[in-house]
């Protein structure tokens, strides 16, 4: 009796450091394991999920992942697609699922039978709102800081204040509501940013045509508006282009999160002054390593946990503080774009 | 019919196409044949097919509602902004039938008795009943609903099958045995064959249009609700351009667009070709636009193929003269 008394107290005296340094310890990636990913964006065709796609497998080939990433995409008429694909896919038994949401609550349903069935749900770019059966979402930046880089820019262009307006996605894209809220929260209570008056928030659904017609909307509506901000790819690039076309530019500038590549014209011709964006390659390749990790077993997705995403280096996962529910990865930072900068961005 | 006059038919065709594909979708994907696969194939279509029903009475009663999709949106969003307020869910949900049967009365009003043409009336109510479903929910999601709802949409009733994929079993039957079996099958035909000869025989057919048009708001309104408890919750973009699948389902069946020709086994055919595409392409990883040509290029054969299998017969038969 002694003897096992001693012995569990000398278990417990070895296990207490080591469990210690698993605190601080950083989980690295096992690879060469064959793991079936799909890596579901918002819908085809835009331009950043093509790049998101290519970061995945550049870390696909990194960990030697035998089994081929599927990249599923719903068109972009048919949201609710992406619950198409995820039950298709939890049909297939895949290993992990990475979705950047673009239907809100209403993927809910599919993705708790995916979960249920033990696949893990790595969401990026845009979270699940409740977080329910979402193992970490990765975020490109701080959402809160999103809201304060929109009202910089929005300062920077009119220096002494003035009207503006939101050209938004998709009513239900949680990235986008999120980052709006924290632009909202920011005019309310700092009064460095009073002088700026937000007069109208639209939403053109990311298609080109609809945020076209919207950003012409919002220009007949408030006669005095003097910058439309577009905190989503699509709606910049057409708001801009709408300004430009309906020889606006003097007028209404346009700013908002956008692609260097997309939007050299409008920096360099004055449409649109300044804009920002994170590295969509990069949220690609650090979203599936910690899918691949959660999947093969490296890490589990708990608070607190440490590891290293191959070149990019070491993150922790931890409470989102922008939910009530759910973890997150936070991978930042912004770069904002202006003349100075957007040319070499391109190349 | 004999058997080999049954197999050049329409349906024989859809009857080949369908076994050519599952046999596709057995030996291409090991998950076809699971159970939970083969519910999940009816339940992501579930409220098309539903809506499918209704649409084809309409149609082989030479009319057509481009509305559905958008009374669907309408009732979910009455639903939601009532229950928001603070209304007990099942007025609610008898509130949002009211809604899809109001809609059809007001299309079957201008049909009837306006004596406007359904393409330009429905196509009107498309743009009109979504507007007021957007009008009430704004740019919100409304969800948060009793279990009870949101189960009729995701969990099973009957074994392995939800109450969406028992209430289509039950319509299919009861709108085959209206069609097939009944006085109002007949009138059906009759109206969409020479609208003139079956008023002259007796139909009150101002009041059996303005009936379909009810049943078909209704029936859209019922699917609606279907469709916002699989989801969980409700936006105004709910079931946007769902009108286009859903006719596409009842003219790749085999009932003409000019009304009086079609049948039900033939729409139950093209439904399960579709469906079963669908999933295959699904599972094969095939999604997208890729899915949509292959199913527009089908629809494109299914008005190609009769008409030049004509044109040929006839043809044939003018040289034999």
């Amino acid at each position: 009796m002694r003897k096992i008394l001693l012995t569990t107290a000398a278990l417990a005296l070895l296990a207490l450091p080591s469990g210690g340094f698993a605190a601080d310890a950083v989980a690295t990636a096992t690879p060469g394991k064959a793991l079936k990913m799909v890596l579901l964006p918002k819908f085809s065709g835009n331009a950043v999920f093509d790049l998101a796609h290519n970061g995945a497998l550049e870390a696909q080939k990194e960990l030697k992942n035998p089994t081929d990433l599927q990249f599923l995409a719903p068109p972009a008429s048919s949201p609710t697609g992406q619950i198409d694909i995820i039950t298709n896919a939890t049909t297939q038994g895949v290993n992990a699922i990475m979705i950047s949401d673009n239907i809100g609550e209403q993927l809910a349903p599919a993705v708790k039978a995916a979960h249920d069935k033990g696949i893990k749900i790595v969401t990026w770019d845009s979270q699940i709102p409740s977080g329910a059966n979402e193992d970490v979402f990765v975020a490109q930046v701080d959402f809160n800081e999103t809201g304060k880089v929109m009202a910089d820019m929005a300062l920077k262009i009119l220096p002494n204040g003035g009207k503006f307006a939101i050209l938004s996605a998709s009513p239900d894209a949680s990235n986008q509501n999120a980052w709006i809220k924290a632009l909202h929260e920011l005019l309310k209570t700092d009064p460095k940013y009073s002088k700026l008056q937000e007069v109208d928030l639209v939403y053109g659904n990311d298609e080109s045509e609809k945020s076209h017609n919207q950003a012409l909307a919002l220009v007949d509506k408030h006669p005095d508006l003097q910058l439309i901000m577009a905190p989503t790819t699509i709606g910049i690039v057409a708001a801009a282009k709408a300004m430009q076309d309906e020889k606006l530019c003097d007028k209404v500038k346009v700013s908002g999160l956008g692609l260097p590549s997309e939007m050299v014209a409008y920096t360099m011709n004055g449409c649109a002054p300044a804009f920002a964006l994170w590295d969509f390659t990069n949220l690609g390749y650090l979203t599936y390593y910690a899918a691949y990790m959660l999947a093969a077993g490296d890490m589990k997705a708990e608070e607190g946990i440490k590891f290293k995403a191959g070149r990019m280096g070491e993150y922790t996962i931890t409470k989102d503080p922008t939910r009530q529910h759910g973890l997150r990865i936070l991978m930042g930072p912004f770069s904002v774009y202006d003349k100075s900068n957007v040319e070499a961005a391109t190349k | 019919m004999s058997a080999l006059s049954r197999l050049r038919s329409w349906e024989g065709l859809l009857l080949v196409l369908l076994i050519v594909i599952v046999g596709l979708n057995v030996t291409k994907t090991p998950y076809y044949l699971g159970v939970g696969n083969l519910v999940n194939l009816f339940q992501l279509s579930i409220e098309k097919i539903i809506i499918a029903l209704t649409m084809t009475l309409i149609i082989i009663s030479g009319e057509i509602d481009l509305s559905v999709a958008s009374v669907m949106c309408l009732a979910t969003c009455v639903m939601a902004r009532l229950f928001e307020a603070g209304v007990e869910l099942p007025l609610a949900l008898a509130a949002a039938l009211a809604s899809g049967a109001l809609a059809g009365l007001i299309n079957g009003a201008c049909v009837a008795y306006l004596g406007l043409p359904s393409l330009a009336v429905t196509l009107a109510g498309l743009i009109g009943y979504r507007g007021v479903g957007r009008i009430l929910v704004e740019d919100r999601a409304i969800g948060g609903y009793p279990a009870w709802f949101d189960a009729l949409g995701q969990q099973p009733l009957v074994g392995p099958l939800t109450f969406s994929i028992v209430a289509f079993l039950v319509l299919f039957i009861v709108t085959a045995v209206v069609l097939n079996r009944s006085f109002v099958g007949r009138i059906v035909y009759s109206m969409g064959t020479n609208l003139e000869a079956a008023r002259f025989s007796g139909v009150r057919v101002k009041w059996a249009k303005l009936l379909l048009f009810v049943f078909s708001g209704l029936n859209a309104a019922f699917a609606g609700l279907l469709y916002a408890a699989r989801l969980g919750s409700v936006r105004g973009d709910m079931a946007d351009g769902f009108e286009l699948d859903i006719i596409t389902m009842v003219l790749l069946g085999g009932v003409s667009i000019f009304g009086g020709s079609g049948n039900l086994a033939g729409v139950g055919l093209s439904i399960l070709v579709i469906l079963n595409l669908r999933n295959g392409m699904g599972l094969a990883n095939i999604t997208g636009n890729a899915q949509t040509s292959v199913i527009g290029a089908l629809l494109i054969l299914s008005v190609l193929v009769p008409n030049l299998a004509r044109l040929i017969h006839n043809q044939w038969k003018g040289r034999e003269a």
